[in-house]
C-alpha cells in the first residue's frame, strides 16, 4: 500500500495518506496526487490504485484548479517529490566519528551540526513539508562538506608535518656529517 | 571530496603501519588531553591503529576500545552509501544510519568520554 501526496486547492502540498485516508480527504479525480516510485505528479484517477476511490460513488466536485496552481510548484522544482532529498546521515555521522581517530576531537562538533540537520530532513518530509526538508538536507550537505573537508585539511597538515619531520631529521644529519668532515 | 579521501587512505595506512604513535614524536596531541589531562573518546585510536596494523588485536582494545568498535560501523557506512548496500538494503541503512542510530553514536561516545576518565 502507498502512501500518497497530494495537492490541495490552495495549491499546498499535503500528505502522506494512504489510499483509505486519501477517500476521506477532499480530493477528486483532476487532484494530483504523488507517490514513491512516480516520475511526476498525476490526476488521481490515473493512478490505478485510486481509481478505486473513484469508481463507485464519485462524488460529483467540481474539478478544482489544482491544474493550475500546481504547476509553479511542478514546474519550478521540477520532479520536486520524487524522493526524500538526501539525508546526508551516513556522511554526517562518519564525518562525526573520523576526527577523533586524528585528535581534532573538537572538528566534531561540525559533524554534529550536520548530523542536527540531517535529522531534521526525514521529520520534515515525513511531515510533508518537502521545502522544509530540501532546506535542511542543503544545511546537512553543506556542514558535512566543510566537516569533511576540514578533515582533510588536517590529515594533510599530518602527512606534511611527518614529511617535513623527516626532512629536518635528515638536514640535522647530513649537517652533523659535514661538521665531522 | 570521496577520490581525495581515497588518495589519502594508502599514505595514512602506511604511515601508521611504519611508525609508532605510542613512541614517535610527529603524531599529532589531543588538544583536549594537553589542556585537561584526561581523556577524549579518541584518545589512544592512533595507537589502535597501529596496533591493528600489526594484527595486535588485544593491544588495540586496551588503546581505544570504541574506535576497535567503531571501524566496523564506519565500513559498514562506506558499504551502505558508496557501494550500493544502502539501495539493496534500505532498512539496515535506515536502522544503522538512521536518526536515533545518530543519537545513540552521540549518546555512545558521551558514555565512554565520562566512563574511560571515571575508570
Amino acid at each position: 500500500m502507498n502512501r500518497y501526496f497530494y495537492i490541495d486547492k490552495e495549491g499546498k502540498q499535503r500528505g502522506t495518506f494512504s489510499p483509505e485516508e486519501l477517500r476521506r480527504e477532499q480530493i477528486n479525480k483532476e487532484t494530483l496526487v504523488w507517490t514513491q516510485g512516480m516520475e511526476q505528479w498525476k490526476r488521481a484517477a490515473e493512478v490505478e490504485e485510486l481509481s478505486l476511490l473513484f469508481s463507485g460513488s464519485a462524488p460529483a466536485q467540481q474539478p478544482q484548479p489544482a491544474y493550475g496552481q500546481a504547476q509553479p510548484l511542478t514546474g519550478q522544482e521540477s520532479a520536486a517529490p520524487v524522493q526524500m532529498p538526501k539525508s546526508w546521515l551516513v556522511e554526517s555521522i562518519l564525518v562525526t566519528i573520523l576526527p577523533f581517530m586524528f585528535c581534532s576531537s573538537f572538528f566534531s562538533l561540525l559533524g554534529i551540526i550536520a548530523i542536527v540537520y540531517a535529522a531534521q530532513v526525514e521529520s520534515f518530509f515525513n511531515r510533508g513539508d518537502y521545502a522544509a526538508a530540501v532546506e535542511a538536507s542543503r544545511a546537512a550537505g553543506k556542514w558535512t562538506r566543510i566537516a569533511m573537508w576540514i578533515a582533510i585539511g588536517w590529515v594533510l597538515l599530518i602527512i606534511i608535518g611527518i614529511i617535513l619531520f623527516f626532512v629536518f631529521v635528515g638536514s640535522i644529519a647530513g649537517l652533523g656529517e659535514l661538521l665531522d668532515i | 571530496m570521496v577520490i581525495t579521501l581515497l588518495l589519502l587512505l594508502p599514505v595514512m595506512l602506511f604511515l601508521f603501519y611504519s611508525f609508532d604513535p605510542a613512541t614517535d614524536p610527529f603524531f599529532p596531541f589531543c588538544p583536549f588531553h594537553a589542556v585537561t589531562g584526561l581523556e577524549c573518546p579518541g584518545c589512544g585510536s592512533q595507537r589502535a591503529i597501529h596496533s591493528l596494523l600489526h594484527l595486535r588485536l588485544g593491544d588495540a582494545l586496551a588503546y581505544n576500545a570504541l574506535l576497535v568498535a567503531a571501524l566496523p560501523y564506519i565500513f559498514l557506512g562506506i558499504w551502505l552509501e558508496w557501494l550500493g548496500g544502502g539501495k539493496r538494503f534500505p532498512r539496515l541503512k535506515h536502522f544503522f544510519f538512521g536518526r536515533w542510530s545518530a543519537l545513540a553514536v552521540l549518546l555512545l561516545l558521551l558514555l565512554f568520554w565520562v566512563g574511560r576518565n571515571i575508570f
